[in-house]
């Protein structure tokens, strides 16, 4: 029964994804419809999500498919955060797609098994099951990376993925085996208690960690891993690129924090090791993003940086009482953020996406002031600034920082961030100080604008009553 | 009704702000609303001088839980330290409102929220709250400049944009590990500045946090060095927006030092006041000299203003009563003077379409009242004896010279230099020749005289009865000194720091 309730959520959104399988059969439907019945599944889980997740204890059910998966308070909030992204994301494709006319219906069914995959990670306490889980995420995302096969940056980007993926999934495999040739299980449980009965360095376990590490460097983009980023964000659809960059990163967050939390043993050994990846991760996103003319590189490498303040988080996790408090409000607040952006910029981007550079956003405020204001709340939710969210996350980072007594990580974040505001506030200065050169006519349904307005909603309600799980 | 009197000076501004940015008005509305508001807030602010009571304790406390998980909650309070800051914030806006009428309501909005922001930020007596008002105060600062300022409003408005932000995020790493070392020590979380100061920080970390709050609020000040974003900010920015900075913003980082840097770090103050000091003198001297040499009216204001804000910190480094008090009087006393000296120069630039100084002259004989008025608050800025910058610079430095002789000489005779520039300039605009422009200068209108007379007489009122404002600020200054001292002389034998008996006789 357990096993059932825990996965009702997951069973929900994979029903709606093979419903949809079978209304692509059906040539009258259109494809607006797609984006709406998905968003009713999406919508679903997430309330089923927030009944079964809501309570007040820690860990939820902690041995589910004999051991192999496992809800905590934290799984399930990485969870909303991923069907959140699922129904905001399918409200801007909605948009998106009535001005860019290459959308079928299995789009979005794509999008609800990745998402399938996405819940899955998040609950995997198993290397085999995590891989898995991994696999279908993954295959989702790159065909959705690629679903314009006319655009030549699209093909860019999805062989680019695609390859690097590969490698990255071979890596993860790779990793695998080698730990269980060490350890003789795959669970993260067992693996644990053989570090904690040989704390001597094992160099099976070592290297197997370390390609499992690359494999999920990768997948958030961290340093050095995280150059293919910014190409395959500039080639995918604005809608997907927000759902890659925020649903995605949290589902591998909340891999990578299980896995780093429940094996005490290996995050005393690793992290040194992540303090360096989080202080270049950080630095590297920052001399990238400060170059880009474009506003979609521009966020994926602000979304490096932004794995950079999540690394920090992960540096100073306390593995005996691990909540995963600050990782999961700082998804959130990521999240809300990057998706408001995306969501701007799909119902703005014009047919073809036209409107990409900073240049072409002159002037937004003389003619559409509220958007403008929107893209700017978005930004600096994003830079930190309070009383929105990415303010609340960043407090609860540097906070987690210094308790563990990693004083110089704070402070480089907080030196971070100081970079970022130029590229930040560069996009806020073309909007405001400049005057307009068009007249930034859209079409399509309405329904991406209603989701920047929510966002901006979001953005203000999670900065200023921020509930820690 | 009084209780939430503070949560009403802070939101009313921001919503009637917010609303009028958001909702489609004609600037005339926005103008009437923004006057009505501000009218508001001054009797508000007077009403809550008067029944201020400076027994040196919070008043006006208002505290509920916001993020409990941390400690963190929504509490305002005003004590002495606070009060006459607060006043400036209060007192001055309808001024705004009343003289210059020909902006949109974009600005008349962003004009409320800086001074919503600015009030919170004065009265938050918790950490994260300051910080978030803090913060907030800046964006209004952004656009007004970006949107409205001169021809090179673009490189001013990023200067000073990032200039600030560097600071305050500095801050708050800062102000995160003050909270930490407290939880580590009494096992709770707060950020209450009250709770804070019994905190017993110690070591490299603490003397890396006290420098990075020491940089944020140096930058907000300025304070020598960090003062180069301020001659470029106020003479790009419109009018209103220099006097919002120089007349209030400037003082929130000097009041941010004494309201939470000295109660948290009181070794490291001690340790570094000499220095600092030092700092706030060189910065004196330098923007003074600066002063003298500009042509442009408005910039020459700039360096004079930076370097009144010289004295006015130093006066907080000598640890003593008195200059604390007269930096606390002297925070009024110059939002008075040199936010109207601003204004002047915003009327007279809107008259003559220029503020080069070699432009105009003569002016005096066209205009007899207006020079009148200029004069006056010019004398009180550079201290003359009758009007409340005496008051306030005669503090200062006589808590100087009980903290070092040698400080107090170079700050006594900078003050020359204030001066020097301050009457050249007042010579060559208002006097000597006019010329085809100035002789077509119009006086101030009825309006324009009877919104400043009231500022005048209080520079005025003030320079000749201190009393009634120094005695409600005098209890909280003496309070907090002598638990600076309590503090630094325990722990730190060997730093010369004058005895506190000395407090009880005052002037």
């Amino acid at each position: 029964m357990q096993d059932f309730v825990s996965l009702l959520p997951l069973i929900v959104v994979g029903a709606g994804a093979i419903l949809l399988m079978l209304l692509a059969a059906f040539e009258k439907l259109e494809v607006e419809t797609g984006a709406l019945i998905s968003m009713v599944f999406y919508g679903a889980a997430f309330f089923i999500q927030l009944v079964v997740g809501g309570g007040p204890q820690d860990v939820i059910f902690d041995k589910i498919f004999n051991g192999m998966l496992a809800t905590s308070n934290f799984s399930m909030a990485a969870g909303l955060v991923i069907f959140g992204c699922g129904f905001f994301t399918s409200m801007s494709c909605h948009s998106y797609f009535g001005v860019n006319k290459f959308c079928t219906l299995d789009f979005y069914a794509i999008k609800m098994f990745s998402v399938c995959g996405m819940v899955l990670l998040t609950m995997a306490q198993e290397l085999v099951t995590a891989f898995i889980a991994l696999e279908i995420m993954s295959l989702g995302i790159y065909i959705l990376v690629g679903y314009d096969r006319t655009r030549l940056t699209a093909t860019e980007a999805i062989l680019k993925y695609l390859m690097l993926g590969a490698f990255a999934g071979a890596f993860f495999t790779m990793g695998a085996a080698l730990i269980y040739g060490g350890a003789g299980s795959t669970k993260f449980v067992a693996i644990s208690q053989f570090i904690a009965a040989n704390p001597a360095g094992q160099p099976l376990l070592i290297g197997g960690a370390f390609f499992i590490f690359i494999a999920i460097f990768f997948k958030i983009a961290a340093f050095p891993f995280h150059a293919w980023v910014v190409d395959v964000y500039d080639g995918a659809s604005a809608p997907v690129t927000g759902f890659m960059a925020t649903a995605l990163k949290a589902a591998v967050f909340a891999l990578f924090a299980n896995f780093i939390a429940l094996s005490s043993g290996f995050h005393g050994q690793w992290i040194d090791f992540l303090f360096w990846v989080a202080v270049l991760t950080m630095f590297g996103g920052n001399l990238v993003a400060i170059g880009q003319s474009n506003i979609k590189r521009m966020l994926a490498a602000s979304g490096i940086v932004h794995s950079g303040y999540l690394l920090i988080a992960l540096v100073a996790i306390n593995a005996e009482q691990f909540t995963g408090s600050v990782i999961g409000y700082y998804l959130a607040a990521y999240a809300v953020g990057t998706l408001g952006m995306f969501a701007a910029m799909s119902y703005l981007g014009g047919s073809g996406e036209k409107r990409v550079n900073f240049d072409d956003f002159k002037g937004l405020a003389k003619v559409r002031p509220y958007s403008a204001a929107a893209i700017t709340v978005f930004l600096l939710s994003m830079a930190g600034i309070p009383p929105t969210a990415g303010f609340m996350g960043k407090f609860y980072i540097i906070t987690s920082a210094i308790s563990a007594g990693q004083m110089a990580l704070a402070v480089l974040g907080v030196v971070s961030s100081i970079l970022s505001m130029w590229y930040y506030l560069r996009l806020v200065i073309s909007m405001y100080f400049h005057d307009a050169s068009e007249s930034f006519e859209t079409q399509g349904a309405p329904l991406a604008t209603i989701s920047t307005f929510v966002l901006v909603v979001f953005v203000f309600a999670i900065g200023l009553y921020p509930i820690v799980i | 009704m009084f209780e939430y009197a503070l949560s009403v000076m802070i939101f009313l501004p921001i919503l009637a702000g917010l609303a009028l940015v958001l909702f489609p008005l004609r600037g005339q509305v926005a103008r009437t609303v923004g006057l009505i508001v501000s009218i508001v807030i001054l009797f508000m602010g007077i009403e809550m001088f008067i029944g201020f009571t400076g027994t040196s304790g919070m008043e006006y406390v208002q505290n509920t839980p916001w993020i409990e998980s941390l400690g963190i909650n929504y509490a305002l309070g005003v004590d002495g330290i606070s009060l006459l800051v607060l006043m400036a914030a209060a007192i001055l806006y309808p001024l705004v409102f009343f003289v210059f009428d020909t902006r949109t309501k974009g600005f008349y909005g962003n004009l409320l929220i800086a001074q919503g922001a600015m009030i919170g930020a004065i009265c938050a007596t918790d950490m994260v709250l300051f910080y978030v008002f803090w913060e907030i105060m800046l964006l209004p600062i952004f656009f007004m400049i970006g949107l409205y300022g001169g021809a090179n409003r673009l490189a001013a408005t990023l200067k000073i944009t990032i200039y600030t932000i560097a600071g305050s995020l500095l801050m708050l790493a800062a102000l995160v590990y003050v909270g930490v070392s407290y939880h580590q020590q009494f096992g709770k979380w707060t950020f209450d500045i009250v709770q804070l100061s019994a905190l017993d920080l110690g070591g490299g970390y603490a003397v890396l946090a006290f420098i990075m709050f020491m940089i944020a609020f140096a930058i907000k000040t300025p304070l020598f060095p960090f003062h180069t974003w301020l001659p470029d900010a106020y003479t790009e920015a419109p009018t209103s927006a220099t006097f919002v900075l120089s007349a209030i913003m400037a003082k929130i980082g000097v009041y941010g030092i004494i309201r939470f840097v000295v109660p948290v770090f009181e070794i490291e103050f001690a340790r570094f006041a000499m220095l600092l000091s030092l700092a706030g003198v060189v910065g004196m001297i330098y923007c003074g000299i600066a002063a003298i040499s500009q042509k442009d009216m408005k910039r020459l204001m700039a360096f004079s203003s930076a370097s009144h804000m010289g004295i006015i910190a130093l006066g907080v480094f000598c640890m003593n009563v008195q200059a604390l008090t007269g930096t606390l009087f002297q925070i009024a006393a110059h939002a008075t003077s040199t936010g109207v000296l601003f204004l002047f120069v915003g009327l007279l630039e809107q008259r003559m379409k220029s503020r080069e100084i070699g432009d105009l002259g003569g002016i005096a004989y066209r205009a007899p009242i207006f020079a009148t008025f200029f004069a006056i608050a010019m004398l009180a800025s550079v201290g003359l004896p009758g009007t409340n910058g005496f008051i306030g610079e005669f503090l200062i430095i006589l808590g100087a010279l009980k903290f070092s002789p040698f400080i107090a000489v170079l700050a006594g005779t900078t003050l020359i230099i204030g001066v020097c520039y301050m009457l050249w300039m007042f010579q060559r605009v208002f006097f000597e020749k006019t010329n085809e422009k100035t002789a077509e200068f119009q006086d101030l209108t009825a309006k324009e005289m009877l919104s400043f007379l009231p500022v005048i007489l209080l520079i005025l009122a003030m320079g000749i009865f201190p009393q009634a404002f120094i005695k409600k600020i005098e209890p909280a200054a003496s309070q907090q000194v002598a638990k600076l001292f309590a503090m630094s002389q325990a722990q730190v034998a060997d730093t010369a720091v004058p005895v506190s008996d000395q407090n009880n006789h005052k002037n």
